[in-house]
């Protein structure tokens, strides 16, 4: 934690954050993935029509997209 | 009175908090529908020597259901159908002027395409488990993919680390093989290993940074090019950070995503995603969007088809495997009722080889500009 602390200092490093003062992480907007049905959609559009793919977990099942 | 009600505010929003990075068993089912329509724009008649301009259009429905079962476990269905009509490119020569011109296929390509995908996940005290199955049908492509992940949570759950697999066998059969002398069925396989590290930074921040390794083998090349020979294996690399902020005295949230990617065919790209999710009060968000990408050309990539090279020597003129970027501009409505969720996004994707941080000799005719439209719909209960 201490080494992404220090990777990640230029934005703001890291705070020790109690449970009841994570009301703003927990909102809709604040999630990494707040639309999973739209985040598969423009994957897949993105993964068909460009070279690169990956990054974000694991693939699903492939298409024949072209 | 009011420290009573401060306290159980503080309460509910740290029991809300908990599943916002970690698995956490979600508390209630979310029910997801979207209608979405997919719009490539026609190619200009002049960089077309035979074959439609008229490229792809896609219908796509989507439906996700998430529920808890029982105290440790959840269940997702995923199912998905498209439709799809046009013309794609088939190949390219040299015109008059020099530079490529497209052979596009007639305007009569019609398919559809169903995805089902379910997946189970167990959830302990400080990491969850998740196992899943995905079943994809076109006329001319099948694929069967399984999926096995994990995430720890560490320091009470300021920190998460994810770890997945993948796995997807995929088999191609296509159309009118005897008559355009495209292969009868190939195979293809697919591996992946993903892990990422899900850090808050603070009460109003999260990063994540993740890796995923990808190895494909099998028929790689595209069956319906004229002249499309690939390597039989592909390496793929891939890193990412995803950023999230919020800003209390703007009431809003910025996303910033960056992918660079990397594979053994000689491309390198780098994507950049920014949005920023304003709140507008009584449940209404707008967010605007812009997405940069852009990649190199294949060592393999020829900007004509060369007829007088070996068969078996790789060279493809696919316009993904050109040296080009792109830019995509996006916004998106949002309105949340306690138990609703309804939101309505128009993207506009515009590819020039301009665009690329390392450009093809010439820009490819069959580089693509499409409008995205997405309807969606979830309900909680």
């Amino acid at each position: 934690m201490r080494l992404m602390c220090l990777v990640l200092i230029f934005l703001g490093g890291c705070e020790t954050v109690k449970p009841w003062e994570r009301g703003t992480l927990a909102r809709p907007e604040m999630q990494l993935d707040s639309d999973p049905l739209e985040t598969k959609l423009r994957e897949q559009v993105y993964q068909s029509k460009e070279a690169a793919s990956g990054g974000n977990g694991a693939a699903g099942a492939g298409c024949g997209c072209n | 009175m009011k420290h009573k009600s401060t306290t159980v505010a503080a309460l509910t929003g740290a029991a809300m908090s908990l599943p916002a990075f970690s698995g956490t068993q979600p508390a209630e089912s979310t029910l997801s529908v979207s209608f979405s329509q997919y719009r490539e724009a026609d190619i200009p008649k002049d960089e077309v020597v035979a074959g439609s301009h008229e490229r792809y259009d896609i219908e796509v429905g989507k439906f996700r259901l998430v529920t808890p079962l029982g105290a440790d476990w959840s269940l997702a269905v995923d199912a998905t159908r498209e439709t799809m009509s046009g013309a794609s490119p088939w190949g390219t020569l040299y015109g008059a002027t020099g530079e490529p011109n497209l052979i596009m296929s007639g305007a009569t390509i019609s398919d559809s395409r169903t995805e089902v995908a379910l997946s189970s996940t167990r959830y302990t005290d400080n990491a969850s488990y998740t196992l899943g199955v995905a079943r994809s049908e076109e006329d001319d492509y099948k694929a069967t993919s399984y999926r096995i992940a994990g995430e720890w949570d560490r320091d009470n759950k300021l920190s998460t680390i994810a770890l997945g697999f993948s796995y997807s066998s995929d088999e191609l059969s296509p159309t009118e093989a005897v008559l355009f002398g495209r292969v009868p069925e190939a195979s293809r396989r697919s591996r992946s290993i993903s892990g990422s590290w899900t850090q808050v930074l603070g009460k109003n921040a999260v990063l994540q940074s993740g890796i995923s390794l990808t190895k494909k083998d099998g028929y790689l090349d595209d069956p319906y090019k004229l002249r499309d020979v690939r390597p039989d294996e592909r390496t793929q690399w891939a890193v990412s950070l995803r950023y999230r902020r919020f800003y209390d005295n703007r009431n809003a949230a910025l996303h910033l995503d960056y992918r660079y990617y990397d594979d053994d065919w000689g491309i390198d790209s780098h994507t950049i995603d920014l949005s920023w999710h304003q709140n507008l009060g009584i449940g209404f968000q707008l967010v605007p969007r812009v997405r940069i990408y852009s990649q190199a050309e294949a060592s393999f990539f020829e900007a004509a088809d060369d007829y007088t090279l070996p068969k078996n020597q790789p060279q493809s003129s696919d316009f993904r495997l050109s040296g080009y970027g792109a830019l995509s501009v996006g916004l998106k409505a949002i309105y949340r009722i306690p138990a609703w969720t309804v939101s309505l996004s128009v993207d506009q994707y515009r590819s020039d080889e301009r665009f690329g941080h390392n450009k093809s000799r010439y820009e490819h005719p069959a580089l693509l500009d499409f409008t995205l439209t997405n309807l969606g719909l979830e309900y909680r209960f």
